[in-house]
């Protein structure tokens, strides 16, 4: 029988599936997720998935690492009213898009897998989706928070955007009225990274190491230079500030070594 | 106005008979710092704190709570932050700061959830001891003479208490046989002797008449673009301020036909939406714009219209900002002085 629900579907491409288990992990929640929309695809969650049906929204997790699964996102894309990156892999690359350039992927691939050939898939340097078709929307997390996935899932149904915090960690981490880490010298990527977790963190005492990734206007130029300041050493700083960016550190690296040349 | 002497001793008592009236609040340690917070037992409270991490504005207005709930049929306001408390410890420049709050929540647009709280609330100010960020002095936020109930003067061996209000009186009625009326000509010297060594105890000092003129001429002075440049947008520093009051709204929908909220949140002119409009043309989208902004409300905008700044010189942003992005730090630049912070030196560094 027709029925005027949303038609929505879950997909997984390179990433640990976290999301898409965080999504079946909204336990008492789920019901409902499935009574107010249709979901035509969620491998994880069912078998009888339709694979052809237009969406209204596709939500999708993971980054592009594959010709065969390019070939899939851009099916996914050409069907759906709406996409949703879900994820920091999806939407930023994940820490295996974090190279350098597509050279040093090159020489990585090969020293990780010889001179084997792929039967399943060509391989490609792992990009966010966004590198290869227009992305709505993107729900950052490693992985990305229950509250901010329902409510916005709620949102989507009444036919709103998503609402998410563009401001970092650190609005939330005061609210929490939590002592300030990075100003007793702990390496705190609060700052840089975009609020949504309720810093829950720092509200247990651990510096934020930036699993929402990074925030809309991070300064990453200043917390490097304060970080080095406090005498922690450049490549830690580095790593740290690498771990959730993916891609989107790149500019700032090559901007920094050209500053140092 | 009367003034009264409590033995130190009978403070507990004292406040085991008012906590049959409501909630107490008053500061306690969080780590090496100090946060107001319900007190479950007395001998947690602390007497001898400097500020706490945030200041008592968010007993009035939490950082985030629901306005309504909602759906097709209507609304229905959530007062639930209301109730009946008595805030104990809360020092003059905090007090200063919630009678800055009230001009701004009561008098034009009057603020049911700010005044709904602020009139539950009895103020029970405690005396401190300046440390080397506190600066009430400079902005003479040091005295009060309104905006409490009670107001204790810690003398060591006694407290002067201070009646401020009928509700104050009433208080100290309920247990009228710990209060002394007499005071003795050792108890005035005491007194008098405290206020003078308090008032020689602050290490920073800022010269706000010549702040308004000095925004003025300093607007386009190139210190504005080098704070901007450290400047981390995290928002701190309004958070942290007592006199601060913006805010955001945004409702958030459930699933299963459960009424939606309306959440107000702190927000912060330091942050990139604030004044981002509809199309996304944003009027402040340098980092320098909006610390002007934050700077002009507090040392120039707020004194044309009120006589004085709305800083009370808590210190909190001295103590809060990671790149020392301060009143201090930014007076002394006005002042064209040199200025010793990370935002300063960052300008003048190259990367390692
Ligand atoms: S502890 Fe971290 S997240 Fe919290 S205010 Fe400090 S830098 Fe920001
Ligand atoms: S690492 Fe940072 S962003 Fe991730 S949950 Fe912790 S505080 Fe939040
Ligand atoms: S500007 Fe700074 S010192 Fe002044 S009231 Fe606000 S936090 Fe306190
Ligand atoms: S001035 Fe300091 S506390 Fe305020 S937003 Fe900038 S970095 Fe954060």
């Amino acid at each position: 029988m027709p029925d005027n629900k949303l038609k929505i579907g879950i997909y997984e491409l390179t990433g640990c599936a976290g999301d898409a288990l965080l999504i079946i992990d909204c336990e008492e929640e789920l019901v409902n997720i499935f009574k107010a929309a249709n979901i035509e695809a969620f491998l994880m969650a069912k078998s009888d998935n339709n694979d052809e049906v237009e969406l209204d929204v596709a939500l999708v997790e993971g980054s592009v690492s594959t010709e065969k699964e390019l070939e899939e996102l851009r099916k996914i894309r050409k069907r759906s009213k709406a996409l949703i990156a879900i994820g920091i892999c999806a939407g930023l690359g994940g820490m295996q898009s974090y190279f350098l350039d597509d050279k040093d992927w090159a020489k990585n691939l090969k020293a990780v897998y010889g001179g084997v050939e792929m039967i399943h898939a060509k391989a490609l340097p792992s990009k966010p989706i966004g590198d290869f078709v227009k992305v709505d929307y993107f729900l950052p997390g490693c992985p990305i928070g229950k509250e901010q996935f329902l409510s916005t899932f709620a949102r989507l149904l009444a036919g709103n955007p998503p609402e998410l915090f563009r401001f970092p960690v650190c609005v939330e981490c005061k609210w929490h009225e939590n002592d300030c880490l990075l100003n007793k010298n702990i390496l705190c990527l609060g700052p840089l990274t975009a609020a949504g977790c309720g810093s829950v963190c720092v509200n247990h005492n651990l510096p934020c190491v930036g699993c929402w990734g990074p925030s809309e206007e991070a300064n990453r130029t200043a917390e490097y230079k304060l970080l080095l300041e406090k005498g922690y050493d450049p490549a830690l700083i580095k790593n740290k500030m690498a771990n959730f960016s993916g891609t989107s550190i790149t500019q700032f690296f090559a901007r920094l070594k050209g500053e140092t040349k | 106005m009367r003034i009264l002497k409590l033995k130190k001793a009978d403070l507990y008592r004292f406040l085991e008979v008012i906590y049959k009236e409501a909630d107490i609040w008053a500061p306690q340690k969080k780590g090496d710092k100090f946060v107001f917070d319900r007190v479950d037992d007395f001998s947690k409270i602390e007497l001898q704190t400097t500020r706490t991490i945030i200041p008592p504005k968010k007993i009035m207005v939490p950082p985030m709570f629901n306005m309504f709930d909602f759906n097709e049929a209507g609304y229905k306001e959530d007062f639930s932050h209301i109730s009946k408390k008595i805030l104990f410890g809360i020092h003059p420049c905090d007090i200063h700061g919630l009678l800055t709050l009230d001009k701004l929540f009561i008098q034009e647009y009057p603020d049911p959830y700010y005044m709904g709280a602020r009139e539950k609330t009895l103020i029970l100010g405690l005396s401190c001891w300046p440390d080397e960020h506190c600066f009430c002095k400079s902005t003479r936020t040091n005295i009060i003479e309104e905006g409490y109930d009670l107001f204790f003067t810690d003398l060591d061996e006694f407290f002067l208490v201070w009646i401020g209000s009928s509700q104050g009186d009433d208080l100290v009625k309920l247990a009228p046989d710990k209060f002394d009326e007499n005071l003795s000509d050792k108890d005035i010297q005491a007194y008098i002797r405290w206020q003078n060594d308090k008032e020689k105890a602050f290490k920073t000092e800022i010269d706000f008449v010549t702040m308004p003129d000095l925004m003025e001429l300093k607007y386009k002075a190139p210190f504005w673009q080098e704070a901007g440049d450290a400047c981390l947008a995290c928002g701190s520093c309004s958070m942290v301020c007592p006199t601060c009051n913006c805010y955001n709204v945004a409702d958030k929908t459930f699933l299963g036909g459960k009424p939606g909220k309306r959440i107000r949140t702190w927000d912060s002119c330091t942050l990139p939406e604030y004044s981002e409009v509809a199309g996304g043309e944003n009027f402040r989208e340098d980092k320098s714009d909006r610390l002007k902004l934050w700077y002009t409300h507090k040392l120039q905008a707020y004194v044309s219209k009120y006589g004085k700044p709305s800083c009370v010189g808590c210190g909190r942003c001295i103590a809060t900002c990671p790149v020392g992005i301060n009143v201090k730090t930014i007076a002394r630049a006005l002042e064209g002085e040199e200025v010793d912070a990370f935002w300063k030196k960052m300008s003048r560094e190259v990367t390692k």
